[in-house]
């Protein structure tokens, strides 16, 4: 990373040269020298024009985090790929050939009022309330996948659990059939990590392929034979007047499907890894999780910020924090960075599982904050306490552990094997499990929104 | 001391509820925050003040 500075000057162009540096957010360099550059750019400019990519502004710092990200009047997500308005380039940067887009992310790719109305349609099935009702469901499938290893005393934290607890849950709250998990979990994971010139990039193609005809497949029995979930109330979605299109459905699915899957297994994986480095900290964790728990979740979400950032296009001239931002410009909003600003987080490179006042940015912040946080951190710590209660001194492999080959996107782990004294089975096995679950959420309408169906699921 | 919660700048965090949960309520259907009561509890004051310092939205006013 290199950091120009020059003097100061009214024009605009001379300030984005002033505030220049390069850092290729997708080379294996971004995490690496990750604390490095963090410091770098909060010290230096919090604000920065990164000419990588085509350029884009580079937000980092908290407070002008906070400051730029809640501006919806300044910034837009439209992802305008049929060039009907201003040619907007939606979320990722650098953005996907245009060509090859025939759906946008969903409402994440939206700007108000249609991203609202779709966010009201969700609300209610993924409230704390809402959620709560999955509890044991989230227990259950977890006991599950640890009966599955828990014998042989191997583990591979990632395909073994935190792939499938999410994965489960998340085609559950759809109202999908729960044992298609599997069709969605490679390429939801894959398709995060796998570059265009990587050789397995057609793989995880043809696999993401499936993927979106098993989802109009499923869209389409639900239209047929309406069945309680958010895919539900998306087809019933009130958009202003009209319901959503067949390739708008298509586009809010994968983004949920994408949002619910490997987030949350980046944020379990990495945070197991760290409970087996610290396996004092692991042990105070489990004795004292009835008030550590919701700190330590909070830490890990900041800590390790499953989803480093998000693009955004600048909507309107604008001076903010000194800095005169153009319309048409592109920029990223860095959650991962603002978590590490020492200016407001103390020891900001250290994990303290009992910080408080945690003011983290894990989940996004602005109009767009994460619709499924409560469901993260219900799965989370539900992954987390089964573990710690079954496979207390359970030991990480470092040589085994593999990250994402690029973390610009989502900072997550492939595969993170570990070993642990064995122990006893408690039930039955994963398939069995999935369909005794799916069969209580069908009978007892789990998947219908909170304000329909209050009661907690009964297994 | 007095609690309130701007319900415009509200997101639904939920951390100001982990932070004091005899003063906040959570909306069931979108997790927004409301207090319990304006007047807060003598002893629920240095959670209040958690709460207060913990909302990423600055949402939280204490009088």
């Amino acid at each position: 990373m290199t950091t120009e500075k020059t003097e100061s000057t009214e024009s605009t162009d001379e300030q984005r040269d002033e505030l220049t540096f390069s850092m290729n957010r997708h080379d294996a360099g971004y995490r690496l020298d990750f604390e490095k550059n963090t410091d770098e750019l909060h010290g230096r400019c919090p604000i920065a024009w990164n000419d990588t990519h085509g350029g884009y502004w580079y937000v980092s710092g908290n407070q002008e985090l906070f400051d730029v990200a809640r501006r919806a009047d300044l910034l837009s997500n439209d992802a305008d790929i049929h060039g009907e308005r201003r040619g907007y380039q939606g979320i990722s940067i650098p953005p996907p050939a245009i060509e090859e887009r025939t759906t946008i992310g969903g409402f994440l790719e939206m700007d108000p009022p249609a991203q609202r109305y779709y966010r009201q349609a969700l609300n209610p099935y993924l409230s704390p309330a809402a959620v709560q009702r999955w509890q044991p469901v989230l227990d259950e499938l977890t006991r599950a996948c640890l009966d599955e290893v828990i014998e042989s005393g191997r583990i591979d934290f990632v395909d073994d659990l935190a792939n499938i607890v999410p994965a489960v849950l998340t085609m559950g709250l759809l109202g999908f059939p729960m044992a298609d998990w599997e069709i969605y979990c490679e390429p939801a994971h894959a398709s995060v990590y796998t570059s265009p010139d990587d050789p397995d990039h057609a793989r995880i193609q043809a696999l993401s392929i499936q993927m979106g005809m098993r989802a109009f497949e499923s869209i389409a029995e639900i239209k047929e034979t309406p069945r309680p979930g958010l895919v539900d109330a998306l087809i019933k979605a009130d958009i202003g007047g009209t319901t959503p299109s067949d390739m708008d459905l298509i586009g809010v699915v994968m983004l949920l499907i994408g949002g619910g899957f490997d987030t949350t297994t980046a944020l379990t994986a990495h945070s197991l890894e760290w409970l087996s480095e610290h396996p004092d900290q692991r042990e105070r964790l489990s004795r004292e999780r009835a008030t550590l728990l919701d700190s330590a979740t909070e830490e890990f979400l900041r800590y390790y910020t499953p989803a480093v950032g998000d693009g955004r296009t600048v909507s309107a001239d604008a001076e903010i924090a000194g800095v005169r931002f153009r319309e048409g410009e592109r920029l990223w909003l860095s959650w991962a960075m603002a978590n590490r600003d020492e200016k407001v987080f103390e020891c900001p490179h250290d994990v303290q599982l009992d910080r408080t006042g945690n003011r983290h940015a894990s989940f996004g912040l602005g109009i767009h904050r994460c619709i499924g946080s409560n469901v993260a951190r219900a799965a989370f710590k539900t992954m987390v306490t089964h573990v710690m209660d079954r496979m207390p001194d359970f030991v990480c492999d470092p040589a085994g552990a593999v990250h994402y080959d690029t973390t610009g996107v989502i900072n997550g782990m492939k595969h993170l094997p570990a070993t642990f004294t064995p122990g006893k089975r408690l039930g039955p096995g994963l398939e069995e499990t999935i369909a005794a679950v799916q069969k209580a959420c069908d009978e007892q309408g789990l998947a219908e929104p909170v304000t329909r169906k209050r009661d907690t699921a009964s297994l | 001391m007095k609690v309130s919660v701007d319900d415009n700048l509200c997101q639904g965090h939920t951390l100001c509820a982990m932070a004091a949960a005899k003063v906040f309520v959570l909306s069931d259907e979108d997790g927004h925050s409301q207090p319990i009561a304006s007047e807060v509890p003598v002893d629920q004051e240095d959670a209040a003040r958690e709460a207060a310092r913990s909302c990423p939205e600055q949402a939280i006013t204490l009088s």
